[in-house]
């Protein structure tokens, strides 16, 4: 059986088969890895995302729950930021005592994030009642202070002399002054 | 001389059936082509983003952990403050109940808080007073008591009373310490 093929059929047949290899070579070798490599990405960017939108939403709750704790104890925090002032002290307090004297704080502790101040105090009061007043009022005031045992009390007449130390509590600021700068 | 009436038409390479052909297999390389660059610019579109939304968890993750550190920082804040209000409060009640303690017939002249215990000083018309009325509660509420008496100048007796707690009751430590 003899095969008549032409010139322009050869050429025909030629150029067919080198055009179809060659979108073979292209597809298999460029376009279906390329394809491979799409969809692990879209995948992977999606789970990225799930996990960028499950940060986002507990970073929400955490500074929800920062802004509630500092709005409920901005006073507090207020107050332990504040320095001593003896003056300033005695003016908010002199209405409990007849007198009331101040001696200079002492640093005693000194921790990482916190520190503790002594102040020595006399006073004259009229009755036990002006002191609780004043324990009360300490609780309200501008700084965290506790009374500190031993607390003398010594009738002077018609008047209560009366010593006592307090400890005067404040946030160590070199210590939390990154924390400060992140809240602000 | 010629052996044909007509002239030869020229022969080209682009035959019709070629040319279909040629045109065939461009769309498809080109659709090829076009599939292939949409895949090379989406890679690198998901590459940018994947860099942008890890940067963006990193952040979300150092913004989180400082805040965490306030909100701890905050919480030992109001911890501790908690802890000095009820301690005034108790010691102010502590201060209450040891003047309620003593009976109008006493009179105090001093009376020093201490740690683990109380020493009054006073002034009782006998020791039976004393004894009953400040001595037997004093007792109910402290481990170790010890009176000493004294004459006054009035015919009456002075008493100082030194009450302690022993230590293992006590609740060790500052609040700070705490």
């Amino acid at each position: 059986m003899k095969i008549n093929l032409s010139r322009q059929n050869i050429y025909l047949l030629s150029l067919s088969t080198f055009l179809f290899l060659f979108v073979l070579f292209f597809a298999f070798a460029l376009l279906i890895p390329k394809g491979k490599e799409y969809r692990n990405k879209k995948a992977d960017l999606k789970s990225e995302n799930v996990e960028l939108t499950r940060y986002t939403d507990f970073r929400n709750d955490v500074l929800e729950r920062l802004t509630d704790l500092k709005s409920k104890n901005r006073n507090i925090m207020q107050a332990l930021d504040r320095n001593f002032n003896a003056y300033r002290f005695e003016k908010q307090h002199r209405t409990y005592f007849k007198s009331l004297t101040i001696a200079p704080k002492l640093e005693v502790v000194n921790e990482k994030e916190f520190r503790v101040y002594e102040v020595k105090t006399t006073s004259q009061i009229n009755s036990p009642k002006s002191f609780y007043d004043f324990l009360d009022a300490l609780n309200k005031g501008d700084w965290i202070i506790s009374i500190n045992f031993p607390i003398n009390f010594k009738r002077e007449n018609d008047m209560i002399s009366s010593s006592f130390t307090m400890k005067v509590y404040g946030v160590n600021q070199d210590e939390n002054t990154t924390q400060s700068t992140v809240s602000k | 001389m010629r052996y044909s009436y007509i002239r030869p038409r020229e022969k080209s390479m682009l035959t019709p059936e070629i040319q279909l052909l040629a045109v065939f297999f461009g769309i498809t390389i080109i659709m090829l082509f076009f599939t292939y660059f949409f895949l090379l610019f989406k890679d690198y579109q998901f590459t940018n983003d994947r860099i942008e939304t890890t940067e963006q968890k990193e952040r979300a993750q150092v913004e989180i952990k400082n805040m965490q550190q306030q909100i701890e920082f905050i919480e030992k804040e109001s911890y501790l403050a908690e802890r000095i209000f009820t301690k005034n409060e108790v010691l102010k009640d502590s201060i209450a109940n040891m003047f309620d303690l003593v009976p109008p017939r006493i009179t105090l002249s001093e009376a020093q808080l201490l740690d683990n215990g109380l020493v009054l000083y006073g002034i009782t018309p006998n020791k039976d007073v004393y004894n009953f009325m400040l001595q037997a509660p004093l007792r109910s509420i402290f481990h170790r008591t010890y009176s000493s008496f004294y004459p006054a100048e009035n015919g009456w007796i002075r008493f100082v009373s030194t009450n302690y707690i022993d230590n293992d009751d006590i609740e060790e430590g500052e609040i700070y310490e705490d």
